[in-house]
């Protein structure tokens, strides 16, 4: 494959959104999405909505994947990390659909990826501000860090945001593998030990509008359990550097 | 030993049965030959101990267990145990392998609407 991205000018960015019933969060996006600065280009990665998620993406002509079964978030995320890999995009962004994510952010996500980081996270708790989440949850946040911190020696203050920018490199990473369900933690652990540099950005999100959070009280604790040993792995796991290109 | 006549009876057509319902389903090609091997060998392992009950005596005094049911039961449940991981690691596969399909298809699709939609314009 040809690459003439060499020069800054021509580098390729995606905006990736996966949304599931999303429908009522999708149309604030967008507009953020408009106002936002930098060139960009953005996929929805609708992973089987029951709702008319589809129909409001080509209303607002933003190019939508629709999974034809639903994969879970990772599944659908992972999704628009392989379109990335495809089109030969060198920086993603992935952003929820459900309105928690500014898209004002993205300009400076996409500097720190440019200044050579691989792994840029929006992080909450930088300067905490704006919706700090639960009590409880920020517990369950502070003992990731703290896990993550113990196992690769690098603090990261807000390893569960889903608001991340990549680099080439992690793209590839992703698009080859990529955990089914709560997979933020875990991959920060794998790009960590993939030798990658990843940093935090400070970012304020909100508290959801609509729908609900794909965590409820119930699963807690299964979260808890299946995040830690999913680190533990992929903190022995070999490095896994795609091998194509 | 003294099992009676009619328990072995039934033990014996039981097993029988089993071992051709089997046959049957890999014959209908409902029942892939090679996930079904090790049911056609459980299945004539039954039809051996019911037609010679001695030999769960002898495996009972190999494994040295003093009651021959449960030398039977732990070869059983240790065969079920196998049994269920090699499922499970099947399971995982095909999971694997479905969220990959599922993913390029979706691609596939996305791309060729694209191509379609402009080729319309």
């Amino acid at each position: 494959m040809k690459d003439n991205n060499n020069n800054t000018e021509s580098i390729k960015t995606l905006i990736i959104i996966p949304a599931y019933n999303e429908s009522e969060n999708l149309p604030k996006l967008f507009s953020a999405l408009i106002e936002a600065e930098g060139d960009f280009d953005i996929i929805v990665i609708n992973d089987c909505s029951r709702d008319n998620t589809e129909a409001i993406c080509i209303n607002h002509n933003i190019k939508v994947v629709s999974l034809p079964v639903n994969l879970g978030i990772g599944g659908a995320v992972q999704t628009g990390y392989r379109y990335a890999l495809y089109n030969n995009y060198d920086i993603a962004i992935q952003i929820d659909g459900d309105g928690q994510h500014d898209p004002k952010f993205i300009p400076y996500l996409i500097k720190r990826i440019k200044e050579g980081n691989h792994l840029c996270i929006g992080s909450r708790f930088i300067e905490n501000e704006g919706f700090q989440s639960s009590k409880i949850r920020r517990v369950g946040i502070k003992y990731f860090s703290w896990l993550i911190k113990l196992l690769t020696g690098t603090l990261i203050t807000d390893p569960t945001s889903g608001y991340r920018a990549c680099s080439r490199e992690v793209i590839k990473l992703f698009a080859n593998d990529y955990p089914k369900d709560y997979p933020e933690p875990e991959t920060v652990v794998t790009v960590l030990k993939n030798k990658l540099r990843v940093s935090e950005m400070p970012v304020i999100m909100n508290a959801r509008e609509g729908g609900k959070s794909s965590i409820t009280s119930l699963k807690g604790i299964y979260y808890m359990i299946k995040v830690t040993i999913a680190i533990l792995i992929a903190s022995i796991s070999r490095k896994t550097v795609a091998e194509e290109d | 030993m003294n099992m009676s006549g009619t328990l072995r009876t039934s033990l014996i057509i039981g097993s029988i049965l089993f071992f051709v319902f089997i046959i049957n389903m890999i014959r209908t090609k409902k029942l892939e030959l090679k996930y079904a091997l090790i049911w056609i060998l459980t299945s004539l392992s039954f039809i051996i101990m019911s037609v010679f009950p001695e030999t769960v005596f002898m495996v009972a005094r190999i494994l040295e267990v003093e009651v021959a049911a449960n030398a039977l039961f732990l070869c059983i449940i240790f065969l079920l145990l196998l049994m269920v991981f090699a499922l499970t690691v099947a399971v995982s596969r095909q999971a694997i392998r479905t969220k990959r399909l599922v993913q390029e298809l979706a691609l596939l699709k996305a791309e060729f609407e694209e191509k379609n939609k402009t080729s319309k314009q």
